[in-house]
């Protein structure tokens, strides 16, 4: 058992964590953050994605008791229900969403690209979703959502 | 599901030695993409080391012409590291394909190395710039060649109470260096082969030639001894098809004939004509 | 409404992370559940032992076959699969044991205390051994299915042609790959009812096997669908629903399953491996005068939806071109390799792989130009199909071909070894040559609203918005005036699964149905001359008049036992893609570089949903033309079964041709698998045009491509 203290989508966060504990199964099972996704626990689907110092990172590789210290981000940060980030306004807008699934982790794939590039090409933009699989979309919408919320949003501020 | 296992994380190199020789089946934790994964698959070990914490081995410098990367280097930092990228292009190359950005961000070169997958796309580009990989443990340090590390594929000579902590390479300014590497598919792809290469010619002369090819054999191969041929030979069409003959020829004599090379041979023919083309 | 990009009813939340997939549930005192699976392809069962299991901690129950107290075995189409294997297993996964934990972990970790003694039967690893075979995977042999399309006299078409094509070709196993492994939630309602709630397809057929299975009344099971994280066929069989309900029935507690992906890769059901002689003879002029295609498909050992696509690629051979003379035959056989069953075109885009292969074949012997071969043989109004259906209506065919034409003619090559190639297809909306029918109602509630009540399973593709739009079409009324009550068996009828391009065509027209008669009552009542919904509504209910149903089942004949003469459907989907490709021939990889996909939906209930699917299909058929192949035993995982990512992607332009379908609503047909079919086709063309070889096996990696390109230069130097 560790016990850690991170940043958690801006708020200090203390939790009790398992050695052998993955972020992905803390964040679920004991933060009730449900929009981080399982979808392989082997690290290569990226439906488990979530920022780690602004970088994307795969919380199922992730053992929760490496955090500690450190600034973790799930789609939550970028928006509620009254004020959508200019991301999701984009994925609303432009169709990037179908099921649902690999959304939460590919926002935050899109937020980390822009947080460091605010005018992606389309070809930055496929290189930075691409360790986030998705099957009904064929990307295509959801790099035209992303191209245009670039402009439209300071990501760091 | 994770099998049990308890954690220890020190925050420097004399604890995590310390760990490591007062444990019994104790792993050495780095950036986790390969171990985690294995260890979903059945492997076990009651201790892990997560060496993460230790700041001194994720530097990158460079003294003169010798580069000094920490073993806790991401594949991310060395893709993007000014001074890789001046001397060492192949490598910053070969670490801006592995795996998918999350990845990168997370796997570092250490553990790539450890792992040993003859599939890695660290290995050919250090094996061109002469890697040396150093091992240290409560009972001193040890410094040897990449080559010699790596025994076999997923082998490699580290012993239980070692940590990788650095590896040196010499830098190549000012020579042609690159990296190729063949996939399934765009991104996010295992090699099915690679090549790393750093070529100085001169006037139409190659002064001197590196070439790694992953993939092929148990280990990224280097074709030492063609290398050496090609010492202030013309660079034309018939040096080149020799060259690369003698190198297939070596390949075949490393491996013995693979269903695979059907498709790898030509394959790493044609590439290799171009790169010694230019 | 109807013809707007309206934004999809649920992408708030999904853009959120708001949704609750079957794996977010939370419950008081949730088991676990997970399946024992076979670790053989065949073999005896000789014994079973699980005292080591039970006496694990945290195990409250283990289940095997004998302890279900209804019927044993589940199917779609016939009843012929275990629910857990008794006496005998038939492929590697297949159910055995159940068991129940009070945690994921406990129940994981009791399964290496299950203890099995198995004695293996010969494995059948091919159609061809089963076929041959004295080894029976049932008692009444390998042979699953025969169908056969058979239209003019065959023999006299090839006799009256100047040129003859032959090739054959093979396809391989798939996996859905859809983002959400399998996963449900089953409890015990307050009336002792048994409630599963899962990632589906298909909520009234699951519904009505767990009564089965379980041996109580329909009336006793409830089954409600979860947010489902795609499903693209994999999630229309039973997965997770006939195990929770035993789970439930058995503890009487919550439990929840959730498949690992090595689980979801070893039990789901596959595409089907097909292999398919194609024989093709044409006139000089181009003109198709005969079609011979024999398929033989791997289906593995249980029917699953194996008799669906016997069928379906029997009845769309030819492509969508009219031919005089057709003989299709087609048989599926029984092995011990995984089941297949629904997959994105039930067997139709591997079809499409080699009836538009063969267009290029005859197009080239005869020097003529693709797109031109196509647009003489393309299917018109009155036009008749293989079955000898006549197409009145409806029939965009053409048109996609047109809109494609500019791009076509106009193409350019940009290296030595890039190259264009199209794609077509066509394909029936909704169940073959049987009744298919959709039922919905409408409900005037007491707060003064509209309520829709549907039981189509949105599995992402958007068909809850649809559905929604049509309404809002049809009864002209503001969106604030109504309320979607969904996925429930409990509040919905039956309107058949997500599958086969119907939910839009079939579900909608029942929506439409149900509008015109609240429509009618509200114009009675005076709603669009200024009355309010609330007076009508309590008016309604004083009337005890609240409930406006829709039906619509497409009109079809059965077809003919012989040469499966008849109306299998009654409307087709059209498309075109063609596509350009860079082939690296040192490496043989291909790139695809850009595509222009037309298709004739009929009306675009919603045209930024239709590109959504053509986008979609694009990626999957990215897959498999090029890369995806699952290898049983092999293929465990992501990491060694690729699909495409967003680097895999070319551009691609999406064309909507609107052939109205006086059926549908509005007019509109289906889009989800066209847009996938004709893809993988348009790639392979595209690489013959790069690099002048001719591929004959999915996918088309880059090894197999390579091996091509070798090929074709050591035949040239050969060549005195």
């Amino acid at each position: 058992m560790k016990k850690i203290d991170f940043t958690l989508n801006g708020k200090q966060t203390i939790l009790d964590v398992e050695d052998n504990e993955t972020l992905l199964h803390a964040l679920r099972e004991k933060l009730d953050i449900k929009s981080v996704k399982e979808g392989c626990s082997i690290g290569e689907c990226g439906a488990c994605t979530v920022l780690i110092d602004n970088e994307p990172h795969y919380s199922c590789l992730t053992l929760a008791s490496k955090v500690s210290g450190h600034d973790v981000k799930t789609v939550e940060f970028l928006g509620d229900e009254n004020l959508l980030h200019p991301l999701q306004e984009a994925f609303i807008t432009y169709g990037a969403v179908q099921c649902g699934y690999c959304t939460p982790g590919m926002l935050l794939a899109a937020y980390s690209l822009l947080l460091k590039n605010e005018h992606p090409t389309d070809t930055d933009i496929k290189e930075a979703i691409s360790g986030n699989l998705c099957r009904c979309t064929g990307y295509i919408q959801i790099v035209e959502a992303i191209r245009n919320a670039a402009g439209l949003c300071k990501c760091n501020s | 599901m994770l099998p049990d296992f308890a954690s220890v994380i020190p925050e420097s190199k004399e604890d995590a030695l310390a760990y490591l020789s007062s444990l019994k089946s104790a792993k050495i934790f780095a950036g986790g993409t390969d171990l985690l994964v294995k260890m979903r698959r059945g492997e076990s070990y009651s201790h892990i080391v997560d060496i993460t914490g230790i700041h001194d081995l994720k530097v990158i410098s460079d003294h003169d012409e010798m580069i000094n990367i920490g073993a806790l280097s991401t594949h991310y930092e060395i893709s993007v590291n000014q001074i890789i990228s001046e001397k060492a292009l192949s490598l910053a190359q070969a670490c801006g394909w592995v795996g998918s950005p999350a990845i990168r961000n997370m796997g570092t070169i250490g553990g790539n190395l450890v792992n040993a997958s003859p599939a890695a796309d660290s290995l050919a580009p250090l094996l061109i710039h002469d890697a040396d990989v150093v091992l240290e443990s409560k009972d001193g340090t040890r410094r040897m060649r990449l080559e010699d590390f790596i025994l076999a594929p997923y082998k490699t000579d580290i012993q239980p109470h070692e940590i990788l902590t650095f590896i040196t390479i010499k830098g190549l300014p000012g020579y042609r260096e690159g990296y190729k590497r063949v996939t399934k598919r765009a991104a996010w792809a295992i090699s099915r082969l690679s090549i790393a290469w750093a070529i100085q010619e001169k006037g139409g002369f190659y002064k001197d030639v590196k070439l790694a090819i992953g993939s092929c054999t148990p280990m990224p191969f280097r074709p030492r001894k063609v290398e050496d041929s090609l010492k202030d030979r013309a660079k034309d069409e018939k040096t080149i098809q020799v060259a690369v003959g003698e190198i297939i020829d070596e390949i075949i004599k490393v491996s013995g004939m693979r269903p695979s090379f059907v498709y790898k041979i030509p394959v790493v023919k044609a590439l290799l004509e171009d790169i010694l083309k230019g | 409404m109807v013809g707007s990009n309206r934004k999809r009813i649920d992408v708030i939340d999904k853009v959120l992370g708001k949704p609750v997939f079957a794996g977010d549930m939370k419950a008081d005192r949730l088991l676990f559940a997970v399946v024992y699976r076979s670790p053989r392809p065949h073999a005896w069962i000789k014994s079973i032992d699980v005292s080591g299991a039970l006496a694990q901690p945290g195990i409250v129950k283990v289940i095997t076959g004998e302890d279900i107290p209804g019927k044993k075995r589940f199917g779609v189409i016939k009843k012929d699969q275990p629910c857990l294997a008794e006496g005998r297993v038939r492929y590697v996964g297949e159910p055995i044991l159940l068991i129940v934990g009070e945690t994921e972990n406990a129940a994981r970790k009791a399964m290496s205390s299950v203890k099995i003694h198995f004695e293996d039967i010969e494995a059948i690893r091919d159609p061809f051994t089963a076929e041959k075979s004295g080894t029976l995977i049932h008692e009444d042999g390998n042979l699953l299915g025969h169908r056969k399309v058979i239209k003019g006299n065959v023999e006299r078409g090839f006799a009256e042609s100047d040129v003859i094509v032959e090739h054959t070709y093979s396809t391989t196993w798939l996996d859905h790959g859809f983002m959400e492994t399998e996963a449900g939630v089953g409890y015990l309602d307050d009336a002792g009812r048994i409630v599963v709630v899962s990632s589906t397809q298909n909520i009234h057929y699951k519904m009505k096997e767990i009564s089965r299975v379980l041996g109580i009344s329909e009336d006793m099971v409830r089954v409600i669908q979860s947010t489902t994280g795609g499903g693209f066929g994999g999630k229309l069989d039973v997965t997770v629903e006939l195990f929770l309900a035993l789970a439930v029935y058995y503890t009487k507690r919550p439990v929840m399953m959730r498949f690992t992906r090595e689980e979801s890769f070893v039990s789901n059901t596959k595409r089907h491996p097909l292999y398919i002689e194609y024989k093709t003879g044409a006139k000089k002029d181009g003109s198709i005068q005969a079609v011979k295609v024999t398929i033989i498909g791997d289906t593995g050992p249980y029917i699953s939806y194996g008799e669906t696509v016997c069928l379906r690629v029997a009845v769309h051979s030819t492509g969508p071109y009219e031919v005089p003379n057709v003989h299709a035959d087609s048989r599926m056989f029984y092995t011990n390799n995984p089941v297949c069953g629904a997959m994105r075109g039930f067997g139709v885009p591997q079809l499409a792989f080699a009836h538009e292969s063969q267009m290029d074949a005859v197009a080239r012997i005869l020097n003529m130009d693709p797109l031109d071969i196509r647009l003489k043989n393309g299917l018109r109004k009155g036009s008749s199909t293989a079955t000898s259906q006549i197409l009145h209506d409806s029939v965009g065919f053409i048109d996609t071909l047109k809109k494609i034409e500019p791009f076509w003619r106009e193409r350019k090559k940009s290296s030595h070894t890039s190259g264009f190639g199209i794609g077509c297809m066509f394909y029936g909306c909704g169940n073959t040559a049987i009744s298919n029918p959709a039922k919905c109602h409408l409900r005037l509630t007491e707060d003064g609203k509209i309520a829709l009540h549907s039981g189509v399973c949105e599995i992402g593709q958007g068909s809850d918005t649809i559905l929604w739009q049509i309404l809002l079409e049809t009864l002209k009324i503001d969106e604030k005036n109504v309320v979607l009550v969904r996925g429930d068996t409990d509040t919905s009828s039956d309107v058949g699964s997500t599958s086969a391009s119907r939910q839009t065509y079939i579900s909608g027209k029942a929506v439409y149905e149900a509008a015109r008669k609240l429509n009618r009552y509200l114009d009675e009542k005076g709603y669009y001359r200024g009355r309010s919904l609330g007076d009508i509504c309590e008016e309604a209910m004083t009337e005890n008049n609240v409930i406006f149903d829709g039906y619509f089942d497409p009109p079809t004949t059965q077809l003919d036992k012989e040469t499966s003469e008849g109306a299998p459907y009654a409307t087709y989907a059209f498309a075109t893609h063609m596509t350009e490709v860079e082939v690296d021939d040192k490496t043989g990889v291909c790139l695809v570089k850009r595509v222009h996909a037309a298709h004739d939906v009929g009306r675009a209930v919603n045209p930024r949903l239709v590109k959504g699917q053509v986008y979609g299909g694009v990626a999957m058929g990215i897959g498999l033309a090029l890369m995806e192949e699952f290898i049983p035993g092999k293929s465990e995982s992501l990491d060694n079964y690729y699909m495409p990512t967003s680097m895999d992607m070319p551009e691609i332009e999406v064309f909507i041709v609107e052939d109205e379908e006086p059926t549908g609503p509005f007019g509109a047909k289906g889009v989800g698998e066209p847009a996938l079919i004709p893809q993988a086709a348009s790639i392979i063309n595209g690489i013959q045009d790069a690099v002048g070889v001719k591929p004959s096996q999915l996918p088309c990696h880059i090894e197999r491509l390579k091996k091509l390109i070798e090929d074709k230069k050591s035949e040239r130097r050969q060549e005195p």
